[in-house]
């Protein structure tokens, strides 16, 4: 099994057929095809995310909509100058399906779990989804040291904050951001993203 | 700054992770400003980032994307007013445009009209002209027929004492006893006055009719045909009478004369 990274380098260079300041135009003029463009180009990344925080199909669904409503209605408040778009976006999707897990419906899901019990089934579930879905991401991520990967695992594929991460596993923020760090000195040679 | 060290400490990655506070966010964006290599280094994780998140992705359940599109669609309310301020924005330029153009038709009309009746004048002039060179043609054809025709023979009449430039011409039929004539030199008469043409026949004159002087403005040019001479007729005689002529020559003012 090999993993596609060249494809998707190609990708990121020339972002398919239109440059990223062409689509950030294009949303910032309100121009649907520049919305169905997103859609097709970063829903899967996005709902990736959305998905692996919210464990309810319907309800992530439903995330991801609020997500890309509030792209198209916030794309005046994106600065270039701060971020990449995919970022910004990133962090959109990410913050709506954390807000989501705070609020009533979620909560009452997390009252009947154990908490632990949660993450433990999260983490069965979890593994059985990267072994299907991205393979070729599981390769790369079993190469990185385990407390690295354990810190990319909870932090960018469970949506845990930081300082929840750092408080649940009783680990120092600070050593959380130097591990995050290294993991990503890692990631950038093994996804071979030169920049 | 040391700028390695601070990049070290894994602030770019919590900062693209949005998981900054205020202050320390606007830090690192004052930062970024300012050294470019922490820039550098941010789109390098941002891009690492957008790699790894592609590869995690998921594709959503059908129909999510059909509900997003639908759920953005900009409202009526929107569009109308939306098309309200365009079709107030058209309805003005119409307006404008029609005032204009209007205006310009309006004037382009009264010009026309002017050159049309200029034109009107013209044409008329253009006419009148037309039959007067074609009557002038008509007299010339006319004249020429009779001057080259064999039938015809020319009597000159010269200037008398009275007046010696004066020059005139008949020509004389003498089998249809037609006659024709043609001026050569004739002074200029009073209103009230005619020249009339004379035959001598049998030795007594004879009334050929009358015509106009040349300055009247309808003073002969060309040949004319006058009244029949018969053709015993022994002398041709042009004299000045009271305009409609007389029935016997005034001998003292005789212009010219010519015999056959």
């Amino acid at each position: 099994m090999t993993f596609h990274r060249k494809t998707y380098l190609t990708s990121i260079a020339y972002q398919g057929t239109i440059s990223e300041s062409d689509l950030i135009a294009g949303l910032k003029a309100k121009r649907q095809p520049a919305l169905d463009y997103l859609y097709d180009h970063y829903s899967s990344a996005l709902y990736g995310v959305i998905s692996r925080i919210i464990r309810n199909q319907d309800v992530a669904e439903e995330v991801l909509q609020d997500a890309f409503l509030r792209i198209w209605n916030r794309i005046d408040n994106y600065d270039a100058s701060k971020g990449r778009l995919f970022t910004w976006m990133l962090n959109i999707a990410r913050n709506l399906a954390i807000d989501k897990t705070r609020s009533k419906e979620i909560s009452k899901d997390r009252k009947t779990d154990d908490i632990e019990e949660l993450v433990s089934k999260i983490d069965r579930k979890e593994q059985s989804e990267l072994s299907i879905d991205t393979i070729g991401l599981k390769e790369v991520l079993e190469r990185l040291p385990a407390e690295q990967r354990f810190v990319v695992e909870y932090l960018y594929l469970k949506g845990y904050t930081q300082s929840e991460l750092a408080e649940e596993f009783n680990i120092p923020l600070g050593t959380v951001k130097t591990r995050l760090r290294m993991a990503m000195m890692d990631l950038r040679n093994e996804l071979k993203v030169n920049s | 700054m040391d700028v390695r060290e601070y990049i070290s400490s894994g602030i770019l990655e919590s900062y693209a992770l949005g998981e900054l506070t205020e202050a320390e966010r606007l830090e690192v964006e004052r930062n970024l400003a300012q050294y470019p290599e922490l820039r550098k280094e941010l789109t390098a994780i941002e891009e690492t980032m957008e790699v790894f998140f592609m590869e995690a992705g998921k594709k959503p359940g059908a129909g999510v994307k059909e509900k997003i599109l639908a759920s953005v669609k900009p409202k009526t309310k929107v569009i109308s007013i939306d098309i309200w301020k365009y079709a107030t924005a058209a309805s003005l330029i119409i307006a404008f445009t029609s005032v204009y153009m209007a205006y310009s038709f309006w004037n382009n009309w009264k010009k026309s009209e002017a050159s049309l009746t200029e034109l009107r004048a013209l044409n008329e002039q253009v006419a009148r002209d037309y039959n007067q060179v074609n009557q002038r043609l008509d007299a010339i054809e006319n004249e020429m027929q009779i001057v080259a025709s064999p039938a015809f023979e020319r009597v000159m009449m010269k200037g008398t004492d009275k007046a010696p430039s004066a020059m005139a011409s008949v020509y004389w039929n003498r089998n249809s006893e037609e006659v024709y004539l043609s001026i050569q030199n004739l002074k200029t008469i009073a209103q009230d006055q005619q020249y009339q043409l004379w035959a001598m026949v049998d030795g007594k004159p004879m009334d050929l009719g009358v015509f106009d002087g040349p300055a009247t403005g309808t003073g002969l040019t060309g040949v004319h045909k006058m009244n029949s001479a018969p053709a015993n007729a022994t002398a041709f005689a042009i004299t000045v009478e009271p305009r409609g002529g007389k029935p016997s020559p005034t001998m003292e003012t005789m212009q010219v004369l010519g015999n056959t």
